[in-house]
């Protein structure tokens, strides 16, 4: 059994209801009177009558305000996770207009990157990663989408309500679109076991997993231990936990309940949607295009029946002759057994190898492949060729579809050979992408993903040896061309089918009717083969309209309807089965059945379930996620509002923000934070109005200062006498020095990126080849927000900074101060060519040594700098040069690493 | 500077400490964790410097060794084909029976025996039997403490070594390494205090989950040593900077930091972050000389098998683990075996060719380990650990063939050194080696006997994170394996 850590210490506390009442975030929430402060040259808004009242109660005083260039620089920070430029200092400190802090606030506000820099507070709260951990550590489909959808909604300020409600539950809404459908990729990323050992047990800590986040970011309780045994100090019960978890059980699990086999069920996880309008709304377009594509291939059809059967005999001899020129090989696997894979052409037989089982076909029967099978075939194509088959899956497949490469996928027909030889495959990759290629060097073909719907698709590959030209159809449409070598290939002696050649890339899905040929075929024998017109296109095309059916057909766009496969909540249907206690946490003991229903100790009555209109959902999580964002739900606006104050201020009013219960620290300022919470609510969930109330505070733009007495009287700041420094977040300072050096690509959303690597990382992997993606310069400069974010190997500069650990809900980073990291400063790949970057730049945009220093400390001080410093660092320039022998250009490049270590650059005051 | 710099945080996390003194007043409690919560440091041993949170700490008592060499097997070497001798098995080869198996291929009742391949042999002064595979480990079984009723959770790779690693088989929980760093901190500065040696073909599944800190601070994650090359990431000066010119960098930076710590006097991570480039150059310094061997004898390299193509790579690495742990280093971790497939003991086809091969890499060092740190007097303060995540089944996994499928209700693990007694063996599996039946030990009662060694009482060592006080044994606890403390 698989038991959530260890509980606290028990303390000799019997929680009951009543005493829960009397919890302070437990309370009712009321709004508390602003105190009376009188007329105090500190007070800003309201937000300082709280500050002050508590500072005066304990004999302090608050700080004097921070300088202006202090000031935009923990702004621009604190809202968009990014400096200022020079001249944005430079302006506002010289703008002595009254509204210029306010105008600056909104500009930050409104910029892009305040979506991305808020995003990350929510992605450490939603343990976002794009993987699944365990040994695979496999790929979640489009996870990056979830991830776009919380930047948008925070530049769209999405109100708290509904950025709650849409996660929850955003498929079930009766407006649902694939936004809100996208944004229940919050329940899909936790860690799956795709080879559990006790598969019921992994779909349960799954479960686990998802209400404890959920309870976590959203509630502030921690009710994980109440898995096994009642909460030891909140009124939180076993029968509670499972009450709540209720909410989610009726979602379909990420793999089958029973077996330990290795594959996951993506069909249970993703759907492919319109990306524009209302569900629903595009299906109509799509239709129309499968009505007039299917009439057209009916047509092209009936023209080849009718011209096939005007034929005489001889002549449909030689037009099936015509038709099947070339064909070396074909197997229909129709007449295969367990062992042999059937050649129909001559006995070019293959051998399971596996299990392939035959299943309902596209003609008779199909072979299926559950991810560990392969059929091996004798080496059919040398030079020109064609290999075209059926295939249907609802796998989404290794391998990335922005990624054409197709020994990174699950082999569908491969003849790779390892290095740089001219081999050749077909691969299904990410997100129902298929791809082909050729080596020597290496070229690529894909289709668009979207194939993994469980439909039959049509795939044909061909290759034309004297041009080098390489074409990839699906369903008789060119997916797309590319031309490679012209050398005969160096394939190995066999085909793999189902697999790649090394193995461990297993396809998941159905083949039927493979058929190689040692040409390629024209465009219009490919239509003619997926439409499987009798008699090829020369019959069609000798009767009626046939020929420009088959025209017509080839080349009617596809609609315009843009679909996405996204990562989201699918239930298993409107009438969810029934739920229980799992005693003591065992999921195969069943205790006394359970209903959804809120925590007792909220007193909040049954939940108004409604099944969604249309049958596939339960409606659970909508009446949970209406209950949660109530507005009389305090915890929820206490939680939200307590986040928004800790990304100001470095620390909630509660330092405990995932635990609001009575393991969680009592917040310094609880009537500030009901107060807040209230404000939050007024002001209609806006989490900008909330920003802009916090940062016009006289509390937020006090200085950092130095104030003995003060420190000595509350050394932790629980009153905010002053400003607490802080340092830079990981992705803060991998940005900001990109920023620096003018290389930081500011492009928001799509797949993630991969910046470079260092070898020495990558061999900690098991697979070292495929552990990580190839990025252009440009992408790998994208910010750290987009950068891929794999569970089992993390970026080494932002692990070392204290990146959140994916595995579990973070609400407060780390801050750690370590050797390791001034390493990878000084000496990294990384920090040496942003160092380089920062020196030309520097020779850029300044002439002669001094200019320059003085533009490098300008661009990572964000400050006018100082004659003192400039000098110092124009005297290592120079010693440098004189006593090191370096060129001047050399000698920048080390100064300004010297200015990318600067403790200036990495805290923030 | 005139006062004490405040520290009021631990890895910029600010936490009541409430709880701590709580822990402290009460003596009677059952857990008191050395940071109360997640984050204040010990009243115990008064602030740190810089409240470094890799500074020496007191163990909970006195501690019977203050390094661990863990030497992971990783892919389940087969226990009746090494330490666990079934001669009852030999005669069953090829024969089909009744037995409860669960591994890869899921549950089965019945399987094809595979006899023992390799004979055994009675060794040293205790009459041990050892297989032929480990000729020169049979020579040091007097000082060797064999487990032979070892199980775990999973018999499946990836959730089998992140329990081994961490006590727990999903990801997220800091390794056995970081709970050692942890509680007592390191004795050298200059050196990780918690380095992973990966095998030649590459890293083990799940990679960097297998030496993760998780909930915990990075600074108490493994740090992978190269046994060739530069031994840590970004450790060597680039190619084109001098030793001389990177100080006169950080002289630079150094003033430029003082003038800025100037008016900001009372930040204690400001000041640690100027001391840590000092360590980073200390470091700089330090770990090219640790691991670089050149100094040791050639009958030095002999004993580890540096002189044999075969054992050169593995016998590297424990000479490495040696240097290491006589400079300070809290836990070595080396791996035997990395990637897939027979690049590990994982040896589902042919076990005859696999266990040659692996056994064949690592047999001598392992003994040369052994033989050394007893010889420098480094092996009782040394605890040496032997394992993989799980052990292999006595049937065979495929129709054809010497294969062995994964087994994790019984397997053999070793100890030795630390004070452990060597020459006996403890629990025993059933008479065809598949399941442990007498005295069986989870995996926990593992990690709490190696923690005991440290001096660390396995059921206080917590460490709190999301709303619960985390321990390396869980929530259930475990006790360490009496015979061996």
């Amino acid at each position: 059994m698989r038991l959530p850590l260890l509980c606290a210490l028990s303390l000799v506390v019997t929680a009951t209801a009543q005493d829960a009442a009397s919890w302070w975030a437990w309370r009712p929430l009321l709004r508390p009177p602003v105190p009376d402060v009188g007329a105090d040259a500190f007070v800003s808004n309201d937000v300082d009558r709280f500050v002050l009242a508590q500072l005066r109660e304990r004999g302090l005083r608050p700080a004097a305000p921070a300088s202006r260039t202090a000031l935009i620089r923990r702004l621009s920070y604190d809202l968009t996770g990014l400096g200022p430029s020079p001249a944005d200092v430079a302006a506002f400190a010289a703008d002595d207009r009254p509204t210029a802090y306010a105008e600056l606030v909104e500009r930050l506000l409104a910029s892009p990157q305040y979506g991305v820099h808020q995003a990350r507070h929510w992605l450490d709260l939603a343990r976002f990663a794009e993987t699944n951990s365990f040994e695979r550590d496999g790929r979640k489909p489009a996870a990056w989408r979830y991830r776009d959808w919380v930047v948008d909604a925070f530049n769209r300020d999405l109100p708290w309500a509904d950025f709650l409600v849409q996660q929850l539950a955003g498929d079930e809404l009766p407006d649902a679109d694939v936004a809100t459908v996208t944004a229940t990729g919050f329940l899909r990323l936790g860690l799956w076991d795709d080879e559990p050992t006790d598969a019921l047990q992994a779909v349960y800590d799954d479960l686990d997993s998802i209400a404890d986040t959920t309870a976590r970011a959203m509630l502030g309780i921690s009710m994980g231990c109440a898995r096994c045994h009642d909460h030891k100090k909140d009124p939180i019960s076993t029968r509670d936990y499972y009450a709540f978890l209720a909410f989610f059980e009726n979602l379909r699990p990420y793999r089958p309940l029973g077996g330990n086999g290795g594959a996951l069920s993506p069909e249970n996880y993703t759907r492919t949607l319109p990306v524009a309008g209302a569900l629903g709304q595009q299906e109509a377009a799509t239709a129309a295009w499968r009505a007039e594509r299917g009439a057209l291939a009916a047509r092209a059809a009936a023209a080849a029946d009718a011209g096939y059967r005007q034929l005489s005999p001889r002549a449909r001899v030689a037009l099936l002759a015509d038709a099947e020129r070339g064909l070396v090989a074909r197997y229909s696997a129709d007449r295969s057994d367990a062992q042999q894979l059937r050649d129909d052409v001559a006995h070019r037989d293959g051998a399971i190898e596996g299990q392939v089982v035959p299943v309902d076909g596209r003609v008779g029967t199909a072979l299926r492949f559950d991810g560990d099978d392969r059929v091996v075939l004798p080496l059919l194509v040398r030079d020109s060729f064609t290999i075209a088959f059926w295939v249907r899956s609802h796998s989404h497949g290794r391998g990335d579809s922005n990624d054409p490469r197709w020994y990174f996928g699950d082999g569908l027909v491969d003849g790779e050979v390892h290095g740089e030889v001219a081999d050749f495959g077909i691969a299904w990759l990410g997100d129902g992408c298929i791809a082909a290629g050729t080596g020597a060097p290496d070229t690529f073909v894909a289709s668009p993903p979207g194939h993994a719907d469980g439909q039959w698709h049509h795939v044909a590959f061909t290759r034309d040896a004297a041009s080098g030209r390489i074409a990839l159809y699906v369903d008789g449409a060119l997916a797309g061309a590319a031309t490679g070598s012209t050398a005969p290939l160096d394939a190995p002696p066999r085909l793999v089918v189902g697999d790649l050649q090394p193995g461990d890339h297993g396809f998941t899905g159905d083949l039927d009717e493979l058929c190689f040929f040692d040409r390629a075929l024209a465009p219009a024998e490919v239509v003619a083969s997926a439409l499987q017109l009798r008699g090829g296109v020369a019959a069609a095309a000798a009767c009626g309209d046939g020929g420009s059916a088959l025209t017509a057909f080839a080349a009617l766009p596809e609609p315009v309807v843009a679909t996405a496969t996204v990562l989201c909540a699918r239930e298993t249907g409107a009438r969810p089965a029934p739920s229980f206690v799992r005693i003591r946490g065992d999921v195969h003991q069943q205790g006394e059945a359970v209903v959804p229903a809120f925590p007792a100790v909220f007193g909040a009555g049954p939940p108004r379930i409604e099944p969604q209109a249309f049958g596939q959902s339960s409606g659970r999580r909508t009446a949970l996620a209406r209950w949660i964002t109530a507005a009389d739900n305090a915890l929820c606006w206490r939680v939200a509002a307590n986040r928004i104050w800790q990304h100001h201020f470095g620390r909630g009013l509660c330092r405990t923000p995932n635990d609001f219960g009575r393991l969680g620290e009592q917040p310094t300022h609880s009537a500030l934070l009901d107060w807040l919470a209230c404000e939050l609510v007024a002001r209609g969930g806006s989490s900008k109005a909330m920003h802009r109330l916090i940062v016009m505070s006289g509390a937020y733009r006090m200085a950092c200062a130095e104030d003995a007495a003060a420190l000595a009287q509350d050394p932790q700041n629980d009153a905010f006498w002053r400003f607490d420094r802080r340092r830079l977040s990981a992705e803060e300072l991998r940005d900001s020095m990109l920023a620096a050096a003018g290389t930081l690509d500011l492009r928001i959303g799509g797949p993630s990126v991969y910046p470079p690597l260092p070898k020495a990382v990558l061999a900690t992997s098991s697979r070292p080849d495929e552990a990580w993606g190839t990025s252009s310069p440009q992408d790998a400069a994208r910010r750290s927000l987009f950068v891929h974010q794999k569970r089992s190997l993390q970026e080494p500069l932002l692990a070392a900074f204290d990146l959140a650990d994916p595995d579990s809900s973070c609400p407060v980073r780390f801050a750690t101060v370590q050797p390791t990291q001034a390493l990878m400063l000084l000496n990294g790949e990384f920090a040496q060519a942003t160092a380089a970057a920062l020196a030309r730049r520097l020779e850029r945009e300044a002439d002669g040594a001094r200019a320059q220093l003085e533009r490098g400390l300008w661009l990572t001080t964000c400050r006018p700098p100082l004659p003192a410093e400039v000098d110092r660092l124009l005297a290592l320039h120079a010693e440098l040069c004189a006593a090191h022998g370096r060129s001047p250009a050399d000698a920048l490049q080390r100064c300004c690493l010297v200015l990318l270590n600067q403790n200036e650059f990495v805290y923030l005051d | 500077m005139d006062r004490e710099p405040h520290r009021s945080t631990f890895c910029g996390r600010t936490r009541r400490e409430f709880l701590w003194q709580l822990g402290a007043g009460f003596g009677a409690l059952p857990l008191v964790d050395l940071f109360a919560r997640d984050g204040v440091p010990p009243r115990r041993g008064g602030p740190t410097p810089h409240g470094d949170p890799m500074a020496p700490r007191p163990p909970h008592f006195a501690p019977k060794a203050n390094a661990v060499i863990f030497l992971f097997m990783y892919g389940g070497p087969s226990q009746v084909d090494t330490f666990d001798y079934k001669p009852k098995l030999f005669a069953l080869d090829g024969k089909t029976i009744d037995v409860d198996t669960k591994g890869r291929g899921g549950q089965k009742r019945q399987g094809r025996v595979v006899g023992p391949k390799w004979r055994f042999h009675q060794s040293g002064a205790c009459g041990k039997h050892v297989s032929e595979l480990f000729p020169h480990l049979a020579t040091c079984v007097d000082r060797i403490a064999f487990v032979h009723s070892m199980y775990a959770d999973s018999p499946l790779h990836g959730s089998a070594m992140l329990m081994m690693n961490s006590g727990r088989i999903q990801s997220g929980a800091p390794c056995l390494g970081s709970w050692a760093t942890y509680g007592l901190g390191t004795l050298n500065q200059n050196l990780p205090g918690f380095v992973v040696m990966l095998d030649q073909t590459g890293g083990p599944i799940s990679g960097a989950k297998n030496w993760s800190s998780g909930y915990m601070p990075a600074v108490y994650q493994g740090t992978v040593l190269r046994a060739q090359g530069e031994p840590i990431l970004d450790l060597a000066r680039p190619a084109a900077m001098t030793e001389p010119e990177q100080r006169l960098l950080l002289d630079a930076l150094q003033q430029q930091n003082a003038a800025h710590l100037a008016t900001r006097s009372s930040d204690s991570d400001l000041q640690a972050r100027i001391h840590s480039y000092e360590l980073a150059w200390r470091m700089q310094a330090h770990a090219p000389e640790a691991v670089d061997i050149g100094s040791e004898s050639e009958r030095t390299r002999a004993l580890y098998g540096i002189d044999d193509a075969r054992t050169a790579d593995f016998g590297r690495k424990c000479l490495l683990a040696r240097r290491l742990v006589e400079r300070g280093v809290r836990f070595v971790q080396i791996y035997s075996g990395g990637n897939h497939n027979d690049n590990n003991w994982d040896a589902h086809g042919d076990l005859v060719f696999n266990h040659t091969l692996h056994a064949g890499r690592t047999d001598r060092p392992i003994a040369g380990l052994l033989t050394d740190l007893e010889q420098r007097g480094l092996l009782d303060s040394t605890i040496v650990v032997w394992g993989g995540e799980f052990g292999r089944q006595p049937t065979a996994e495929y129709e054809q063939g010497t294969g062995r499928d994964h087994d994790a209700a019984g397997f053999t693990m070793w100890l030795a050194g630390g004070g452990i007694p060597g020459g006996i063996s403890v629990g025993a599996t059933d008479e065809l080696g598949n399941r442990a039946v007498e005295r069986p030990f989870h995996v926990r009662n593992l990690h709490a006997t190696i923690l005991h060694r440290l001096g660390l009482d396995p059921n206080a060592l917590s460490f709190f994170h999301a709303g619960l006080q985390q321990r390396l044994v869980g929530v259930a606890g475990a006790e360490p394996i009496r015979e061996l403390v």
